[in-house]
């Protein structure tokens, strides 16, 4: 099928140009258009939109503390987003996120409370990260493993799995014997209980309040990991190649099963990190929607950059900002923060409209 | 008592599979035109809004009914001129779609219903049909339902009919199969397609607007939770068969059913993993069947003439 497509010969020269205008300003414009409506929508509210700006610019940046725990969203969302450019490299659609999350989240919680908390050397917290990274991994190369053993379609296994993961994550914090925290404390919400101090994300400026913390350098560490695996190293050209092309890339002696399911288990193994330093970072204990948007906006965020690896940093710092600005926005401006899932819609729905004009097709 | 607890259990699962008939009998036309539908759980959400607020408004559920399909059916226009004309991927502008939607209804339910939530909305009375629960545990099952309910079934007789029997519904499947030879033969492929993703539109409209005023007499953020998705997952698990695809709704309806079931028979299994019984099920059957049913061959393939 994807043989056929003349128009592939030319894509796959091209694909060393990556930065052809076009490819940069949709995206660009289609933010603003979005952000545009989403302003309009606003002042038909009835609210006061410098208010509601105000507010708004409160939540994202109004002291140290706002600003350090936009990042932090935004290092969450840019581990998922380079999950989905690295899936899509192989032309799969990680829509899954939200699902990888959730059971990085579950896991590393797991693993921070029971026997986590007193390893020596900083294993306190590596454990529990380790463990939600390797439990996205399982959720997303699951979708793998459906798509080259059975020929399913990654883009509905994916959304599928997301909606049994969350049940899981309910169900552990609602049953004694798994990670609901005993009934004895004044609440008994079905929650966790809090991690131990030990595995909690040490903080980079623990003297200015501000809740950054080291998320942001293994964050870092991912985006350079990324990018380099996906543009200078032959695994990233045979994931290309088999995305482009299986049944040539198979004929060519490459066994593109394995690469189908490595690209979904690296993909889901950020996601599950993602979800881990959201708990170790600054939620602290695990509660049954505490992935609620984060999967949406992550695959918002992947569907930004058109696979680079940079796009990824840009659109995770902007949708963290807007995530938290938006949240102060429902709490002192009273407009609801549904206003951004509004923008992200659009931004999808305008961005891959416009993939004509790019001749180059987003993700598959 | 068992008895009874099985009519109710047959009556919630049958009404639980009413929304995932009327979506999935319509994308199962689209599909099989070539377009899918990963909007449907949008339409679905935007027209269960749409019709609750239009029945508040006016009083009358049947009003509220046809305004949901009407915004279904314009969000179907909007995906087909994506899908079809730009011949954008079908399944990223899908998922935009849903968040869209749930982002518009979600707004729209707090700006508008926020203080006024608790009050039902006016929707349809149950039939009770007289010689109906007479049969046994069917019989009351059956006759609990309201006329929207029926109408699904009714859907899915006339999709097989427009399929096997129209000149329609042979240009359906050969946009689907071929669409090289089937615009050779004169057939306007765009046409086809538009008409089949605007029918998933009425239909999920039908289905998300049964949701709320003929299900719950009332909406809820998100209230479809992921009904799009099963009802997707039932056309690939029916073999894109329109009867096929109506057992697997009713399968997913009484997977659902089951988390109400459970606990009235005091049996010890914890709700959330019934929770996820449905998206489970959803999960293996594709998973174990695809392989061996064939998917229309230009599924998700845009078409360019001369190209």
């Amino acid at each position: 099928m994807v043989m056929k497509n003349p128009k592939l010969a030319r894509v796959a020269q091209g694909a060393r140009l990556e930065l052809v205008p076009l490819q940069v300003l949709v995206p660009v414009v289609s933010t603003i258009i979005a952000l545009g409506i989403g302003l309009i929508i606003i002042a038909a509210t009835g609210a006061s939109v410098v208010e509601a700006i105000e507010a708004f610019w409160d939540g994202m940046a109004g002291s140290d503390f706002n600003i350090g725990a936009s990042i932090n969203r935004a290092i969450s969302l840019a581990l998922v987003g380079l999950g989905f450019i690295f899936a899509s490299r192989a032309n799969l659609t990680n829509v899954g996120g939200e699902g990888q999350i959730a059971m990085g989240g579950m896991f590393a919680t797991a693993a921070a409370l029971h026997g986590a908390g007193g390893l020596p050397l900083g294993l306190a917290f590596i454990v529990p990260l380790v463990a939600g990274t390797l439990a996205g991994a399982v959720w997303g190369g699951l979708a793998g493993v459906l798509k080259s053993a059975r020929g399913t379609n990654e883009v509905i296994s994916t959304l599928l799995l997301s909606f049994i993961a969350l049940p899981l994550v309910y169900w552990s914090v609602e049953s004694f014997h798994l990670l609901r925290k005993p009934i004895s404390d004044v609440s008994s919400l079905p929650e966790s209980a809090e991690i131990p101090d030990s595995t909690k994300l040490p903080l980079l400026f623990p003297d200015n309040g501000s809740p950054l913390h080291i998320g942001l350098l293994i964050a870092a560490i991912a985006v350079v990991v990324v990018w380099l695996v996906l543009k200078h190293s032959s695994l990233g050209l045979r994931l290309r190649a088999v995305g482009l092309n299986a049944m040539a890339s198979r004929r060519a002696g490459m066994r593109t099963s394995f690469y189908v399911i490595l690209a979904m288990t690296v993909s889901g193994g950020l996601g599950g990190l993602g979800g881990a330093i959201m708990i170790l970072g600054q939620q602290f204990y695990l509660t049954s929607d505490f992935s609620s948007g984060y999967g949406f906006d992550g695959l918002v965020v992947g569907l930004l950059s058109r696979g680079s690896a940079v796009g990824v940093v840009i659109g995770a710092l902007l949708f963290g900002f807007l995530r938290s600005g938006s949240i102060n926005m429902e709490i002192s401006a009273h407009v609801p923060s549904a206003v951004v899932l509004i923008c992200q819609g659009l931004i999808v729905i305008i961005i891959a409209g416009s993939a004509i004009l790019t001749n180059r097709k987003v993700t598959r | 008592m068992i008895d009874e607890q099985m009519a109710v259990f047959i009556g919630s699962g049958l009404r639980l599979a009413v929304p995932i008939i009327f979506a999935a009998t319509g994308e199962m036309l689209s599909e099989r035109a070539g377009v899918l539908n990963l909007s449907l759980d949008g339409m679905m959400l935007m027209s269960a809004f749409t019709a609750a607020l239009a029945s508040w408004a006016t009083g009358s559920p049947l009003i509220g009914v046809a305004a949901g399909v009407l915004v279904a059916t314009a969000v179907a226009a909007v995906q087909a001129v994506l899908s079809v004309t730009l011949r954008a991927n079908q399944l990223v502008v899908g998922i935009g779609f849903n968040i869209l939607a749930l982002g518009t209804t979600t707004f729209l339910y707090r700006e508008i219903f926020g203080p006024l939530s608790r009050d039902p909305i006016p929707g349809f009375a149950q039939l009770n049909l007289p010689w109906l629960p007479r049969i046994p545990v069917i019989g009351p099952a059956l006759a609990n339902q309201t006329g929207l309910a029926y109408v699904s079934i009714l859907m899915v007789v006339v999709t097989w009919l427009i399929l096997k029997y129209t000149s329609f519904g042979l240009a359906v499947r050969a946009v689907g199969e071929d669409p090289r030879a089937a615009d050779k033969a004169g057939i306007s492929v765009a046409k086809t397609r538009y008409l089949g993703v605007l029918y998933a539109g009425i239909l999920a409209g039908l289905g998300g607007a049964f949701m709320s005023v003929a299900d719950s007499n009332t909406f809820t953020e998100n209230m479809t939770k992921g009904a799009g998705y099963l009802a997707i997952t039932a056309v690939i698990f029916g073999g894109w068969n329109p009867w096929y695809t109506l057992a697997a709704c009713l399968l997913f309806g009484f997977a659902t059913a089951l988390q109400f079931l459970v606990p009235a028979l005091q049996l010890d299994v914890p709700v959330a993993l019934l929770l996820l019984l449905p998206y489970l099920l959803a999960l293996v059957a594709i998973a174990g069947l695809v392989g061996k049913s064939r998917q229309p061959s230009a599924l998700t393939i845009p078409f360019e003439r001369g190209g």
